[in-house]
């Protein structure tokens, strides 16, 4: 009896720790490109850079209907500089995305996240139309959250 | 090994060891032999001895965790520190109360992420007795509520946005939290001499609610153990007798 009960007192206490991180642990927001709307692939080439920051979110992306960005951790709002190119035009807007900044921490093995949410979206209007917020929340979940609709295609 | 598969690995360890005869330690008690002789015959009848009966107020006992203590000794990642309290009705039904302290700190294993708490817990159940005889033996099942109201810190100091390049050390400091929990637990208790006893238990957590937790589930409850839905336990009892019947159950029983 007084064995057993050592055994199972040193295998208690050697018992191993187990990491479990999310998988899919990466935090952006998705855009969906509309017009007339219904959702449309873009013929012509989006870049998209953030303001701030040498960093070029998306680079010479085509025929695409949607993309993610990723969101700054500190800033209360990020400034984008989308450039979209086609034959013989190139045009600029430019599309604020104010948000919240909410940590997140699974475990101390796990990498500390920044979830968001969006609370207002405003753009320039060279060829965005308007900016719907479909899903405030940015998080984990790989889901549309924004929709940004382009003045009728011609 | 993941924990959750020691600690089956324990319950099945467990199982194995119920029919371990531990019984046999302890002295049992010897029927009457009668002997009568007549002329020319004699007569042998052995005399069973009535069922042994515990008085209604069987006694009770106080106990401490030296698993818990332990495993803070030797520098464990988390420890449940506690001492119960308990009376025995009728040998069967032992109400008690759990009292704790729950510590943890908990290193990144490939960051300088840092968690860390110290709180009280508290518990309230009861165990059952299942052995008939009273032989100093006891196979306890059991319920418990736990409940736990602690403060807990979490850092990150390596934090940074990669993107925009900007470092956000992360400090939660003091942050309050609340968890309660129920427990089913199974064990056994062996008497070892005069009212010290030693046992053991084995226990699935299962969290009924958690508070606190905007950020981030906390990595460890006081008394719960690592932080999830459900999870496994124990605790290893050095168990005292007190009371009037703490040295001599079987005699107390008789009258």
């Amino acid at each position: 009896m007084r064995k057993t009960i050592i055994i199972w007192i040193l295998l208690l206490i050697s018992s191993c720790d187990q990491v479990d991180c999310t998988l899919y642990s990466t935090v952006s927001y998705t855009c969906a490109l509309y017009a007339d709307g219904s959702s449309v692939s873009l013929g012509d080439t989006l870049t998209i850079t953030a303001m701030g920051t040498d960093s070029v979110l998306l680079n010479r992306a085509n025929n695409v209907n949607a993309f993610s960005l990723p969101m700054s951790m500190a800033m209360q709002a990020d400034t984008l500089v989308l450039h979209i190119t086609g034959d013989g035009y190139s045009l600029y807007d430019t599309m604020q995305v104010e948000k919240t900044n909410d940590p997140h921490f699974e475990s101390p093995d796990c990498p500390t996240r920044m979830f968001h949410t969006i609370t207002r979206v405003l753009s320039t209007h060279n060829f965005i139309d308007s900016i719907v917020v479909t899903n405030p929340q940015v998080n984990y979940a790989n889901v549309e959250n924004i929709q940004i609709h382009f003045y009728p295609l011609d | 090994m993941p924990m959750s598969k020691t600690y089956r690995f324990i319950s099945i360890l467990w199982i194995s060891l119920l029919g371990h005869p531990v019984a046999a330690q302890q002295p049992q008690a010897t029927p009457q032999v009668t002997v009568e002789t007549t002329n020319d015959t004699v007569k042998v009848s052995l005399q069973s001895l009535p069922p042994e009966k515990a008085p209604l107020l069987a006694g009770a006992a106080v106990s401490v965790d030296i698993c818990g203590l332990a495993m803070k000794g030797v520098g464990a990642k988390f420890a449940n520190m506690e001492a119960a309290a308990r009376i025995n009705f009728k040998e069967k039904y032992f109400p008690l109360f759990e009292i704790g302290l729950g510590d943890c700190t908990r290193e990144g294993q490939e960051n300088n992420n840092l968690f860390s708490t110290t709180a009280p817990y508290f518990r309230i159940g009861m165990d059952y007795n299942f052995n008939k005889k009273l032989n100093g033996n006891r196979f306890f099942g059991g319920l418990r509520y736990g409940f736990s109201a602690f403060k807990y810190d979490f850092s990150n100091p390596d934090f940074t946005d990669e993107v925009w390049q900007q470092p956000i050390p992360f400090n939660i400091k003091d942050h309050k939290a609340r968890a309660q929990w129920a427990e089913v637990v199974i064990g056994v208790e062996t008497k070892l001499w005069s009212i010290v006893r030693l046992g053991y238990n084995v226990r699935y957590r299962l969290r009924l609610s958690q508070s606190g937790n905007e950020w981030g589930d906390p990595w460890y409850v006081p008394g719960f153990g690592r932080n999830g839905g459900t999870t496994w336990g124990g605790t290893v009892n050095l168990t005292f007798d007190v009371g009037k019947s703490a040295r001599n159950p079987r005699k107390e029983s008789r009258k």
